[in-house]
């Protein structure tokens, strides 16, 4: 499976999927980005199989009075994946600061 | 609404597989967004593309491919004429360009050789495109010359070369000192020439090339500092160059120049000159400072370099890189040659193209199924690009193979003059180069019908069954215009070899002057440090041609400095007795041969006036001479006979020479060439006087039979007056006269082959196109018969309309052979670029061949039983 580069927009959807949005539209206004840059990095993300993806329940949706929706969920190697990169956030964090702990110069 | 259709027709974009699930993803997420469902909608875009270019990957032009196979693969025969008529004009193409490539585009084998210049000049006034440099110019250039780092000179002769094996007769050449730093190459052993190695009185030292060091001295290194005897001169070899470098061509020695530097010799201009920028100089700056430093030089030497004489020559230095030395003959008629390949590239591009819409026509019901099931006009059109460029390639492959063979039987039909072929072959460029127009062509007939089938109305085809009427007239129209465009470039091709056959007939019917049946002739040449006086050289030449003359069977024996057909051009400007050149003027440019008595007898050449030369006319105090029909025509205009007239070098004060006698024209030079004025001077004159002695020599012997079954006496004669001296080159006059209509001949084969290939797939074109209709039209034929149409009727009716198509064809092609006719105009000879003879035969002979085309399927669409053609409703 080829694997995807973590960048910011991928973290983010990520990210969204994980706080529970789970339809295109929902990840898209959870991230704050516009459809034409959320879409490509939710392809990338299937593709590469940190996400899958299926068809909400046809009856729930006719009951709804709107057509069924494609959702999104976190694969295990999404789970992992997004851990790793948070880890190495965090870690980034925690570098930067040490440097803004110290003294500025006069 | 707006939005849904946005949605439908952005999803083209989408491969197949995915298409139907991401419309309904895009159509749901819109329908539940609240607000700006517009502005979010302009997303889809994006998205679609990307998943387009995702489309692309390797795995989806693996499967692209594997089904372009299975297509080709399952109609071999179809896939078997088009790939073979791609390869053939793949091939063509490659097999030139190679040649092109190695002649033309690839540097030479120097370093940094974009720095290297042939640095001469011209005389555009007396029609010489090459005028080189003489030791006084030479030393005056490179002595003052900034945009040139060096300057070197170099002059070819033929040397003896005595070993211990058989005396050899070897091209040589005579070089100023820094001929090999200025080419940058150094010697693989030993060193080069050392600076006043090239004076008068210099040491005498030679470097030989690696082939003759390997063949005569079996590769010993131990040769450097030995003395070997060349022409009678013992030479020191200091070097041997490594293996492949000759310049100039087929150079087995480099001796060195022997410059006067105090008084250098001016006037004879016959040493190549060659030299390297300096850095940061260009051509033109260096063409700038020749020029000046040619008036500077004239200035110097008003009286053997003269501004008048300047003038009056249109002498002007020629900067231009040193390539261009050694190809120019060739360049032209290779590009031709390229063009000439490219049309029939074209030309199978079409056929195939033609063959491919064919073959979309039992397709349609394929197609329109695959539609159905959700394909584009872009799968389409892409499946269709799918199997011609993977055709394409597969024939490009075919191709290079034929080319790799053709090249090699290029080469070896080629006239011995093709310069440097030993750079020709398969190398990266000419691997790119097939590729290249391996996939042009086949997007370009694949273009076609991926353009015709997309743009149909396919539910209209499901529905009548693939007969749909309209589509058909629109594709009928495109195959038209194929075949058009291939009648038209096939016409094109055949003006072009039908000019070119006509200046071979017109050349081979050039009466030259001699006579070269049963000739046979080969050179010597008597070295001056063993036959000093030109007494002893002249007693050589009356002992060796006695003996000549007294073996059976040879009618006569004699010498001349050059036979007729090989290069060898000495003119110098005459002066006659009655009109003087006035100061600083040029008397007529006289091209000369030194001969002896018996000479005009052995070549066949008449004499008009006159008697020909005795060994008396050798003596002391006689200057006698015999001039050609020209000469006496350009001194003496009004004279009704020249016998007794005296004529002189221009600026000879010494004396005149008496014309004795006038021999008709000869074509000395080349046949393409009109006579210009020519002397005959006995080949050994006692006095004082120059032309005196003339040591190199053709020997030409006018046998009863078989020319070459002399050479053993004629070799037995020389080994009893000079067993010494080398035979040199024994060949038959023939041979000679056919060499020089060798590369006219070589360009006829070429486009002979080229236009016959563009025939046969024209003609082939015609023939399916015709066939095609008349299957098309079966019913309506069977209906008009059934209705009582003679069948004359129907094959006049179908042959029209193969000969309408045919006539277009014809009337573009003939303008198109018009518009590049100045193209080839330089390699015609005695007809003009727009002959109307030609143009006419070809245009029937193509016609003639179209009818016959159309006419064999027409004669089956006459013989359509009625009531068959009609039950297939």
């Amino acid at each position: 499976m080829p694997s995807v580069r973590m960048t910011q927009i991928t973290a983010l959807v990520l990210r969204a999927v994980v706080s529970g949005h789970q339809y295109g539209f929902d990840i898209m206004e959870a991230c704050g980005m516009p459809s034409g840059t959320v879409y490509p990095a939710l392809r990338r993300l299937e593709k590469a199989g940190l996400l899958g993806s299926g068809w909400e329940n046809e009856a729930k949706a006719h009951a709804a009075g709107r057509p069924r929706r494609r959702t999104y969920h976190l694969t295990g190697k999404g789970r992992r994946e997004l851990a790793a990169a948070e880890a190495k956030l965090e870690e980034m964090r925690q570098l930067l600061g040490q440097f803004g702990s110290e003294p500025k110069k006069a | 609404m707006l939005i849904k259709s946005w949605i439908r027709s952005i999803a083209i974009l989408v491969p197949l597989e995915y298409r139907r699930d991401w419309i309904e993803e895009w159509e749901a997420e819109l329908a539940s967004a609240s607000h700006k469902k517009l502005r979010h909608a302009v997303g889809a875009l994006p998205d679609a593309w990307y998943l387009c270019r995702e489309g692309w990957t390797m795995e989806g032009l693996i499967r692209d491919a594997r089904m372009a196979l299975k297509g080709l693969v399952r109609r071999p025969v179809f896939t078997a004429i088009a790939g073979l008529t791609l390869a053939i004009g793949i091939g063509a193409n490659t097999a030139i360009f190679s040649v092109v490539d190695g002649v033309l585009l690839n540097p030479l084998p120097y370093p940094e050789s974009e720095e290297l210049v042939s640095a001469n000049h011209v005389a555009p006034a007396l029609n010489l495109f090459l005028v080189p440099h003489s030791e006084g110019t030479y030393l005056h250039y490179s002595e003052h010359f900034r945009s040139l780092e060096s300057l070197a000179i170099f002059g070819e002769e033929t040397i003896n070369l005595i070993t211990d094996g058989d005396p050899q007769r070897l091209r040589a050449a005579r070089v100023s000192q820094p001929i090999f730093e200025v080419l940058g190459v150094p010697p693989m052993l030993g060193r080069g020439f050392a600076e006043g190695e090239d004076e008068l009185g210099a040491e005498p030292v030679a470097v030989l090339s690696y082939g003759l060091w390997r063949q005569t001295f079996g590769g010993d290194a131990s040769i450097l500092g030995r003395l070997v005897e060349m022409s009678g001169v013992q030479r020191r070899v200091i070097g041997v160059m490594p293996e492949g470098f000759e310049i100039p061509d087929e150079v087995s020695v480099w001796i060195p120049l022997e410059i006067d530097r105090a008084d250098p010799e001016m006037g004879s201009l016959g040493l190549i000159g060659l030299g390297r920028l300096a850095p940061d100089a260009t051509i033109a700056m260096a063409q700038a400072e020749m020029r000046d430093l040619m008036f500077q030089l004239s200035d110097e030497n008003p009286d053997d370099f003269g501004r008048a004489l300047i003038e009056q020559a249109g002498l002007a230095p020629d900067v231009k890189p040193l390539k261009e030395l050694y190809v120019e003959e060739v360049k032209q008629t290779l590009w031709i040659l390229l063009g000439t390949v490219g049309f029939v590239l074209l030309i199978a591009c079409a056929n195939v193209a033609n063959l491919f819409l064919v073959r979309a026509e039992g397709r349609q019901r394929e197609q329109a199924l695959k539609t159905a099931l959700g394909a584009n006009r872009a799968d389409i059109m892409r499946q269709y690009l799918s199997e011609s460029v993977l055709l394409a390639a597969a024939s490009g492959a075919l191709g290079l193979f034929l080319a790799y063979l053709g090249v090699k039987g290029l080469l070896a039909a080629a006239p011995v003059t093709v310069p440097r072929s030993e750079e020709i072959g398969i190398d990266g460029t000419v691997l790119l180069f097939t590729a290249t127009i391996s996939l042009a062509s086949g997007l370009l007939f694949g273009i076609f019908p991926a353009l015709a089938s997309a743009g149909r109305d396919l539910s209209k085809t499901l529905k009548d069954g693939g007969k749909s009427s309209t589509s058909g007239r629109d594709r009928h129209r495109v195959r038209s215009v194929l075949v058009v465009a291939q009648v038209a470039l096939a016409l094109v091709l055949l003006v072009g070899s039908g000019l070119m056959a006509r200046s071979f007939w017109a050349l081979s019917n050039v009466e030259p002057g001699f006579d070269s049946s049963d000739r046979l002739t080969f050179r010597i040449a008597l070295p001056e440090p063993e036959w000093p006086e030109a007494e002893g050289v002249l007693q050589f030449q009356r002992q060796f041609l006695e003996r000549l003359g007294a073996i059976a069977g040879v009618q006569n024996a004699a010498l001349i400095s050059a036979v007729p057909l090989v290069k060898f051009k000495t003119a110098s400007p005459m002066e006659s007795e009655e009109n003087p050149v006035p100061e600083g003027g040029l008397g007529p440019l006289v091209d000369r041969r030194t001969v002896s008595p018996g000479a005009f007898a052995a070549l066949g050449i008449d004499l008009v006036e006159g008697r020909d030369f005795t060994w008396g006319d050798s003596e002391e105090g006689i200057r006698n001479l015999i001039v050609s029909q020209t000469l006496a025509r350009t001194f003496w205009p009004e004279a009704g006979s020249v016998v007794g007239r005296r004529i002189r070098q221009q600026g000879d004060t010494t004396a005149y020479w008496n014309v004795i006698g006038v021999a008709e024209d000869v074509h000395f030079e080349r046949l393409t060439e009109e006579n210009g004025p020519l002397a005959y001077f006995p080949a050994v004159n006692l006095g004082p006087s120059s032309p005196a002695v003339t040591r190199s020599v053709a020997v030409v012997l006018h046998t009863g039979a078989d020319p070459l079954g002399f050479v053993g006496a004629a070799r037995e004669a020389l080994r009893e007056v000079g067993p010494r001296l080398p035979m040199v080159e024994p060949r038959t006059l023939e041979s000679i006269e056919r060499d020089a209509l060798s590369a006219t001949s070589f360009t006829v084969v070429l486009l002979g082959i080229a236009s016959a290939i563009a025939l046969v797939l024209g003609m082939v074109g015609i023939y399916g196109v015709i066939s095609f209709v008349v299957s098309r039209r079966s019913q309506e034929i069977g209906v008009r018969m059934a209705l009582g149409a003679p069948a004359v009727t129907v094959l006049r009716s179908v042959v029209g309309q193969g000969m309408k198509m045919t006539g277009v064809g014809i009337v573009v092609g003939l303008l198109g052979a018009w518009g590049v006719s100045n193209v080839i105009v330089s390699l015609l000879y005695d007809v003009s670029g727009t002959d109307p003879l030609t143009y006419v035969t070809t245009a029937l002979v193509l016609a003639l061949v179209a009818l016959i085309a159309a006419w064999i399927p027409a004669r089956r669409a006459s013989k359509i039983d009625p009531v068959e053609a009609l039950r297939y409703e």
